[in-house]
């Protein structure tokens, strides 16, 4: 799925109280390109991914996903095209702690298919949790809890993939697992992966690299040759 | 100039402005209540006495026997400061064209009498140059709309006789205008009071003289002198001896002066109960969220101590704003009650008074209480590590199957939403045990309201239809045979008639006297079904009395035990015991004519006849009929009283509505207040949920099935404890005169689960709007929402 957004204007408050957080930003995304999105704290890596993944509105310009105008979308249809699109992984996990890492998976898995219970085994499998599904996370190291996360956000196979400093709450060694197995995954399945992070060390594993300062796209590039994420250091 | 942490206070009150409204709600409505209750109850109860000091209530009265003989010995002592000798007697009256079994009491038509003084409300204090005149009782005087100069007429004799209303009257003996205690409820209809002069109730009755009643120095009971008269009277011959508080008004006030004094701890304990779990579930979840905030107020210098105050202080605010101004209401609200009520029954003396220990009572209540609620929460805020506190980490619970998975395993196969709602109920127990006390508190409310109701209506149903099968009681001008009785049959619309006569006899066992009425009923009669102790109908037997199952306590008795019954003329007779039977009025012993005639060595007189009416008859008709008739004196409708009663019951539905409205508001604040915290704690899941692609309506509906489950949980107990709940309430009221034996109908059980459920959906709204709401991209990023 391609992301293109236009001349995209955020704002928060009014008059002289008034914070731009993103400054006419233009971006294509396509299908299957890992993007890194860097930038100091303030700087609107999260709003643009918030953006993107239709929780929050523009204040100007537009964001088109597949040729979809997303401001276009009414309460109802924007919820249909996160449950159908996209997939959030979060820094804090946000998992719910009543349910097993398969369940919060599950619940995630149920609102696109029949099959659910058994798409969540896999995608348990699929990060490396098959022994651990029926923990609740609080039995569950960080690292197994981000994992349980991206397989929450993995399970109904989404187009695009919006992670918010997924290592961010992670030792450097469970960091690099996590980012080797969202790399890994997002390139079996072509999603189209925005991850906003502080490390710009991470921008190395990226295909492209975005760099974002007062709500301004300042720096853009491209990276012809992205490393393993094992290879990273920091 | 308030201090930061004051300000901090106030501030946080105003973010969670709903909540402590919800709060303070139904911490005002405790206290009200409390005061409204408790203050009516010291009005009433020093009107009555007021009443009772200033009219010369009698100590003691005492029926039948020699009265004179006790009158001269009592002269000689102390204790008693006046005693008057008067004629009392029940006799048809003639009022327009309803006959009535009325009652005279004789007074001095010089002056007040000594002891039982009346206050005349309208018109004069009776006249010597008017031999006629009679003061009219105020109830009869306002049901039969008598007026200064009307007329009317009563039965001397075999003859109707003229009087004419000189004045209306209350009297302290009958601000609750009873018969007896055997016939404590009475239609307006059937029982109506006249004061005629002490020459004129002579010449009313054979029986002049009848009664004495006694004052005691200042009016205070005095146990030994009333022992010492009574065992005298009976001595004597009396027929009924009875105390101030045993006197029937009396004894009726008394009940519901109970009743208002048992509201006045009941009701105010619930609500302050629930205020005070609501106020707790609040101030915890308010400090768990602001545990960072208590570590760097620690951190930086705060004591423990001023810590828990601040925190103390979410409670004290409520209590002050919801128990003073509740206090203040609640004791005008007395004020009002106490007003109507001494108005409605004509008390003669209102005293409507300021109590200081109601307004500081009331207020240290609704303190108390909401201090305890926040005590607990102050003292974990107290505690708080700052290190700890200030890494914003709160403590994560640990997940695990619910009690219901474990319990019925194949729940544990329903959709993961659903578990997820199922888990949502043991996630924090505390909580879900509060809200389903505050469901079972307003069930126990409801039902102790209604179910009074339903008690009534039964009752009612079982001693006026099912108990007493007869439609009236007629009186004759003079005792007729079998025959005449008989006779009435001819009038169309007479299905049956039988004799009967009901005598005033003192029961005796070998330890205790009790006085009530003998009615002596045909063999086999059919207008009287009795009910047996266990429940089943039983005939009248050929031997023995049935008596109410109150006397086996009262008298200490067993069945085939003998009984002293001592009848008015010097009449002393044992019979044994053969049943005894469980009715909703009074206490009567029943005994069959042939035994009473077989007793009596001779034939019986009827003096008055019950009758049934033939199912298509016309009630009216046959009332103008029977009364038409010259040998019928007055005539009693049996169902009088079960109709104005029926009248009632859309009144007693309406408190169940105040009380169902109330229940409703108590729910409605810890339910909301539960809700809101369990959605405040939740905005990560929630908003985690919303971002993946869950639409609002489902989750509401996730919501909504954890709130209900919680609820559901409530009803069932909430439904026995206010069963047993009413049980009890009905329980304080039972006694010799009325037997409150609870009844419940099933579908108040199910009306009331269903209003309970209905107050759920309704207090969860907010909390609903809330999600509504949310912001996801804030609260996702929080690291601690």
């Amino acid at each position: 799925m391609t992301i293109k957004m236009t001349e995209v204007w955020k704002t928060f408050g009014e008059g002289h109280t008034a914070v731009h957080a993103l400054r006419d930003v233009d971006l294509v995304s396509p299908q299957g390109e890992f993007t890194v999105i860097l930038g100091p704290s303030g700087s609107g890596k999260t709003t643009l991914l918030n953006l993107v993944g239709a929780i929050d509105d523009t204040t100007g310009g537009s964001i088109e996903v597949n040729g979809v105008d997303l401001e276009a979308l009414d309460v109802d249809e924007r919820v249909k095209y996160r449950r159908e699109n996209v997939g959030f992984i979060f820094q804090f996990f946000n998992l719910i702690p009543t349910l097993t890492a398969a369940e919060n998976v599950e619940l995630v898995a149920d609102l696109t298919m029949h099959d659910g219970a058994d798409r969540a085994a896999e995608v348990l499998e699929q990060v490396g949790l098959g022994d651990r599904g029926h923990h609740f996370p609080a039995q569950l190291s960080g690292g197994e809890q981000q994992r349980v996360a991206i397989a929450r956000a993995l399970v109904k196979q989404p187009p695009i993939l919006l992670c918010d400093e997924p290592t961010g709450e992670l030792d450097f060694e469970t960091g690099r697992m996590i980012l080797s197995l969202l790399r890994r995954v997002s390139r079996e399945q072509g999603q189209t992966v925005l991850l906003v992070t502080h490390n710009a060390a991470i921008g190395e594993i990226a295909d492209r690299v975005l760099r974002l300062r007062s709500g301004e796209i300042v720096d853009d590039r491209r990276n012809e040759s992205p490393i393993d994420a094992g290879a990273l250091t920091w | 100039m308030v201090k930061p942490l004051h300000r901090k206070l106030f501030r946080d009150i105003g973010r969670h402005k709903a909540q402590f409204i919800a709060v303070t709600i139904t911490m005002f409505l405790g206290v009200t209540i409390f005061g409204a209750t408790y203050d009516s109850f010291q009005n009433l109860q020093a009107s009555y006495g007021s009443t009772a000091t200033e009219y010369h209530f009698a100590n003691l009265t005492v029926s039948g026997g020699d009265v004179d003989t006790l009158v001269a010995e009592a002269a000689g002592t102390d204790a008693v400061e006046s005693v008057e000798v008067r004629t009392v007697a029940d006799i048809p009256f003639r009022v327009g064209d309803v006959k009535l079994l009325g009652r005279i009491v004789g007074v001095p038509a010089t002056g007040q009498p000594e002891v039982n003084q009346l206050k005349v409300i309208e018109g004069n204090y009776l006249d010597p140059e008017t031999p006629d005149g009679v003061l009219v009782e105020q109830h009869m005087a306002d049901h039969f709309d008598l007026a200064i100069g009307d007329s009317f007429e009563v039965l001397a004799g075999t003859d109707w006789m003229q009087v004419t209303v000189q004045g209306v009257a209350s009297s302290p003996e009958y601000i609750w205008p009873a018969r007896d205690r055997q016939d404590i409820l009475t239609s307006p209809d059937n029982f109506g009071v006249i004061f005629p002069s002490a020459e004129l109730a002579a010449t009313l009755t054979t029986d002049p003289d009848n009664e004495a009643v006694f004052y005691y120095v200042d009016g205070e009971p005095d146990e030994e002198t009333t022992a010492l008269l009574s065992g005298r009277a009976r001595d004597l011959g009396a027929t009924n001896v009875y105390t101030r508080a045993e006197q029937p008004s009396n004894a009726g006030l008394s009940e519901d002066l109970k009743g208002f004094e048992e509201m006045a701890v009941f009701f105010p304990i619930m609500f302050l109960l629930a205020a005070s779990m609501a106020a707790y579930v609040m101030i915890s979840r308010m400090v768990h969220s602001q545990r960072p905030h208590i570590g760097v107020l620690v951190a930086n210098g705060f004591t423990r101590g001023q810590v828990l105050r601040h925190y103390l202080g979410y409670g004290l605010v409520p209590g002050l704003v919801g128990s003073i101004p509740g206090a203040i209401a609640g004791i005008l609200l007395a004020r009002v009650i106490t007003r109507l009520y001494t108005q409605m029954l004509s008390v003669p003396v209102t005293l409507v008074q300021f109590y200081p220990t109601t307004l500081f009572g009331a207020i240290a209540f609704g303190l108390v209480a909401s201090l305890l609620a926040a005590l607990a929460p102050a003292l974990v805020a107290s505690r708080v590590q700052p290190a700890e506190a200030m890494r914003g980490e709160t403590p994560s619970g640990g997940g695990r199957q619910s009690i219901f998975e474990r319990l019925i395993p194949p729940l544990r196969r329903i959709p993961v939403s659903w578990r997820m709602a199922l888990r949502g109920v043991g996630r924090n127990p505390r909580r879900t045990a509060y809200t389903i006390v505050g469901v079972v508190l307003s069930l126990m409310l409801v039902l102790v309201s209604w179910g009074m109701i339903d008690t009534i209506d039964h009752l009612m149903t079982r001693q006026f239809v099912e108990i007493q099968r007869e439609d009236a009681t007629v009186y004759f001008t003079q005792p007729v045979s079998r025959a005449d009785v008989v006779a009435l049959e001819d009038i169309a619309g007479v299905a049956k008639a039988e004799p009967a006569l009901t005598l005033p006899v003192s029961l005796s066992s070998t330890t205790d006297h009790y006085e009530t009425a003998l009615l002596v009923l045909a063999d086999g009669t059919e207008m009287h079904r009795f009910a047996s102790t266990n429940g089943d109908w039983i005939e009248l037997p050929d031997r023995g009395l049935v008596v109410g199952k109150a006397i086996e306590s009262l008298l200490d008795v067993e069945i085939g035990d003998d009984l002293e019954v001592k009848a008015p003329g010097g009449i002393t007779l044992r019979e044994p015991i053969a049943a005894f039977v469980d009715e909703p009025l009074g206490t009567m012993a029943y005994v069959s004519r042939d035994r009473a005639e077989t007793l009596a060595g001779t034939e019986l007189p009827a003096t008055s006849a019950l009758v049934a009416y033939t199912d298509d008859a016309d009630a009216a008709q046959l009332r103008n009929a029977l009364t038409d008739r010259p040998e019928i004196a007055a005539f009693e409708d049996a169902k009088a009283l079960y109709s104005v009663m029926q009248d009632y019951m859309v009144l007693f539905y309406v408190f169940v509505g105040v009380m169902l409205a109330f229940g409703a508001a108590m729910a409605f604040a810890l339910i909301f207040n539960a809700m809101s915290v369990n959605i405040a704690e939740r905005n990560r899941e929630v908003a985690t949920l919303l971002a993946v692609g869950t639409d609002r309506r489902r989750i509401s509906r996730y919501i909504t099935a954890e709130n209900l489950l919680v609820v559901l949980m409530g009803i069932p107990l909430g439904l026995v404890a206010g069963y047993y709940a009413s049980q009890a309430a009905m329980k304080s009221y039972t006694s010799d005169l009325m037997a409150f034996d609870l009844y419940v109908r099933p579908t108040t059980f199910l009306w009331a689960a269903v209003a309970m459920v209905a107050v759920a959906l309704v207090s969860q709204w907010p909390g609903l709007r809330a999600v509504r709401r949310l912001s996801i991209p804030k609260i996702v990023k929080e690291r601690s929402a």
